[in-house]
């Protein structure tokens, strides 16, 4: 199988639609926001408390409840219930769809009156209270901001090593393809309408890690590749575009298997979160959209930049070259210090 | 190495593994006779609210009540005045209905509430978010319920039945507690007329370990701050009192005993009854949040249950995360072992090294609580720590193809991945301590467990499997079929 690098056109059009989705998705955030996850969202709910931990008893309220609500047209998004932590009381939470600020009071006191009619076995009627109830969630910015400093310190961290360790092309195109990456998944997300909580901030984080693996490994290899090519070659050394191609060609591989095992993970998670949990599948699949993020910028994008920047360094290097402005200088240098040299020999001849 | 010495090796490590992963994995198991269980090592493992549920209560402001709280208070009064006797009973005309909560009467103004209260409840929202966030929990919520009460989800404390731990009633207390940061040789009962202090003399609350007295807060000094600690003290020693108090409103934080002359100095460690790091980490949040002007409140808040949660993502999701990881790695074993044999199955006694370390490390190291940003830190660096085993083996297998011997091309394989093994670890492991010293929350959970991962992964790769390989390798009669290998036999003609 020969590789072949993403001519330099489409690479323009690749990070131009790459922009361009980045762009899209801050203002989905910034307009309409993340679609927030349960936790991390608005909602209205009807709450039934109060002493319910006779055998079955809370099932059959459970289940009344959530008939009655969705007989009225009410569709439940999810039932928590919460046992109390030193006395009998349980709560059973249902939270609504729709307006997270409805006036669920009035409706409350109606399901209550149905409730005490319902004549459950074993509903101690005074024992049970239903109220409405309306939660706004209180944004966590420390921890955003935190986390975005940190992204951005893994960044510097990572351009510092590739520039200082491989190349300065190389560090700058990995800090590039980690701030792509990261705010592409987010972008993404966004637009994808993946419910997003705190969890979101750990899938960037995955992805900044993931692109600084994949952006390393590759990189590295390519330096190897290139620096024994260069050595070997001399003068016939490869074209660089041909030169990243053979190096991608050969070392992609072990990146393209650490990507596709991560998604094949990923994938995984995403059908076990049909079975426990919707919320698993959409992490699951936040974090697939990291991992194919990462590992396209890392695959694609990256040696086809660099094969631009190498051409570029190529080309004046042998410019460079043609013109030998070193031996200009030497010449010039060597015609300076003849005079000297000169008169030094006859003070020593005589 | 001889056969003799390759064979005993192998049995030992293949014993001590299996026994070390089955205590590490393996279900609790039921103690013949006793009602204990031994608890397999990741069973001990602390979950986040994703994966292993937690405590949730609500807050409510002084002369605020719920729903069900005002529905009691006008049926006991209804009762009561029924049968003509309402003495000692609240009166339900106190209390003025506003969004789904009652307040009391001299809170609101025309039927709504004042512009203080509002205010109050504004900085109060401000100050216990602050705490929580400070925490640093991996997972946890915080809402405005009702338009003024706050609603709050934390996961399980760390030894919630430990007697030196912290309960979910001691982190929820802790956090309820009005008003700003005072130092006194005495007891405090009213703060008028004591200046709180702030960041301008306290620059922040930590934690330190402390030894055989388990944890300490850390309490760092601005000059301004050391100042007036010195004034304080000696102030202190004057009055022979020799216990200096921290108190956070009229709540008492922490207690320094032994004060026999003036403390000048720039960083204090309190150590107390600290048995945990979460429970000295509950109160440096406390004090690290009052240090601001902008966080200190002054209503009080009350909770009246603490309720359990299940997992947010299923009741049985940690399980099925785990056994779905486990599977995946057994799978990645096995396509190992089919594509590179010998070599393989050293990979395979490595990543197992590697596993059984990460999950002792997970489970006896403190602060690490797995939640599934942590499961994913797991699950990618496992990646790196097989990519760079297969990695090695190729080039191995590079340089085998070129003529070397097995043994040559084994150590110039190794020689050749070493510098791309190295850097990527070193890379790796600063972006993971850069987001474990950095980020708060469950990334900061994920960046320590990424580090632990990665440093593992460096020694397991360079060393165990390596290691392994050349133990593997000293049985086999065809040492080049067992690794794969085929070499093509040039015959000489002549």
């Amino acid at each position: 199988m020969k590789i072949k690098l993403l001519s330099k056109k489409i690479l323009v059009a690749l990070w131009a639609l790459s922009l361009a989705i980045i762009v899209a998705g801050a203002f989905v955030v910034g307009f309409v926001g993340f679609n927030a996850a349960p936790d991390a969202s608005d909602a209205a709910s009807v709450e039934v408390s109060g002493y319910m931990s006779q055998g079955g008893l809370r099932e059959n309220i459970e289940a009344f409840c959530a008939d009655k609500l969705a007989a009225d047209g009410y569709t439940v998004r999810e039932i928590n219930h919460y046992e109390s932590y030193s006395f009998m009381d349980d709560v059973l939470e249902f939270v609504l769809a729709g307006d997270p600020a409805a006036d669920m009071r009035e409706y409350a006191a109606g399901l209550q009156t149905a409730l005490d009619a319902s004549g459950i076995q074993g509903l101690d009627t005074a024992a049970v209270t239903v109220s409405g109830n309306n939660a706004v969630a209180a944004p966590a910015y420390t921890y955003v901001w935190r986390t975005a400093v940190a992204v951005g310190v893994v960044a510097v961290v990572l351009f510092v090593y590739v520039a200082v360790r491989f190349r300065l092309g190389m560090g700058l195109l990995s800090l590039a393809a980690l701030a792509h990456d990261v705010l592409l998944t987010l972008a993404l997300a966004a637009l994808l309408r993946i419910p997003a909580g705190m969890t979101l901030a750990g899938v960037a984080v995955f992805a900044a890690l993931l692109s600084a693996f994949l952006q390393t490994g590759v990189f590295g290899r390519m330096r190897s590749d290139i620096r024994a090519a260069e050595k070997e070659g001399g003068k016939n050394a490869l074209p660089a575009r041909d030169a990243v191609a053979l190096s991608l060609q050969t070392g992609a591989k072990g990146a393209l298997a650490a990507v596709v095992g991560l998604a094949a993970v990923c994938v995984v998670l995403a059908a076990v979160g049909l079975f426990t949990g919707i919320g698993l599948t959409f992490f699951a699949l936040a974090a697939l959209v990291a991992a194919a993020v990462c590992g396209y910028s890392a695959l694609a994008l990256s040696p086809a930049a660099f094969a631009c920047i190498k051409e570029k360094s190529d080309a004046r290097r042998a410019e460079k070259a043609k013109y030998n402005y070193a031996s200009e200088k030497k010449r010039a240098k060597t015609a300076k210090d003849a005079p000297a040299a000169e008169e030094a020999a006859e003070a020593e001849a005589e | 190495m001889g056969k003799k010495k390759s064979v005993v090796l192998i049995v030992l490590a293949t014993i001590v593994l299996a026994a070390l992963l089955f205590m590490s994995v393996t279900p609790a198991i039921p103690i013949g006779g006793t009602p204990d269980r031994l608890e397999s090592f990741l069973s001990t493992a602390d979950l986040g609210t994703d994966l292993g549920g937690g405590f949730r209560t609500v807050y409510y402001p002084e002369g605020v009540i719920s729903q069900p709280e005002y529905a009691l208070i006008e049926s006991q009064y209804a009762e009561a005045e029924a049968a003509g006797d309402t003495a000692g009973l609240e009166d339900p005309a106190d209390y003025v209905r506003v969004g789904g909560v009652y307040l009391a009467a001299e809170l609101c103004e025309d039927g709504a509430p004042t512009q203080e209260f509002q205010d109050d409840f504004a900085a109060a929202l401000r100050g216990v978010k602050q705490r929580f966030e400070n925490k640093g929990y991996a997972g946890y919520s915080v809402k405005v319920r009702d338009g003024y009460s706050i609603e709050v989800c934390i996961p399980y404390p760390e030894e919630v039945d430990g007697t030196q731990g912290e309960t979910p009633g001691t982190v929820f207390d802790t956090f309820s507690y009005a008003g700003g940061l005072y130092f006194s040789g005495s007891a405090i009962t009213d703060t008028k007329g004591l200046d709180a202090w702030t960041k301008d003399d306290v620059k922040g609350a930590g934690v330190a370990d402390a030894g055989d007295s388990g944890y300490a807060v850390v309490l760092h000094f601005t000059s301004q701050g050391r100042e007036k600690m010195a004034t304080l003290t000696s102030q202190m020693v004057t009055d022979e009192q020799t216990t200096l108090y921290v108190y956070v409103g009229t709540n008492q934080a922490l207690a320094i005993g032994g004060i026999s002359a003036e403390m000048d100095e720039s960083t204090l460690y309190v150590t107390g009854n600290f048995g945990t790091r979460a429970a000295a980490q509950t109160v440096a949040a406390l004090i690290d949040s009052v240090l601001d002007e902008e966080n200190v409140f002054d209503i009080g808040l009350t909770y009246s249950q603490v309720y359990t949660f299940a997992p947010t993502l299923g009741e049985h999701a940690a399980l099925a995360v785990a056994v779905s990881v486990g599977a995946l790695f057994a799978v990645l074993l096995a396509v190992a072992l089919i594509l590179y044999k010998g070599m393989g199955l050293a990979h395979v006694y490595g990543f197992l090294t590697y596993i059984l370390l990460f999950v002792l490390c997970i489970a006896l190291l403190g602060g690490i609580v797995i939640d599934m940003a942590g499961v994913l830190a797991i699950v990618l660096s496992a990646a790196v720590m097989t990519s760079f085993n297969w990695y090695a083996f190729r080039n191995i297998r590079t340089e085998f193809s070129t003529g070397k011997t097995l043994t040559a091309a084994i150590k110039s394989g190794y020689k050749k991945s070493l510098a791309l093994t190295i850097d990527a670890h070193i890379v790796l492991a600063a972006a993971a301590l850069a987001v474990y010293l950095i980020a708060t929350g469950p990334a900061r959970i994920a960046g320590l467990i990424f580090l632990i991962g990665t440093l593992l992964s460096a020694a397991c790769t360079l060393a165990v499997t390596r290691f392994f390989l050349y133990v593997f390798l000293a049985q086999p009669k065809n040492k080049i079929a067992f690794c794969s290998f085929r070499r093509e036999e040039a015959e000489d003609e002549d």
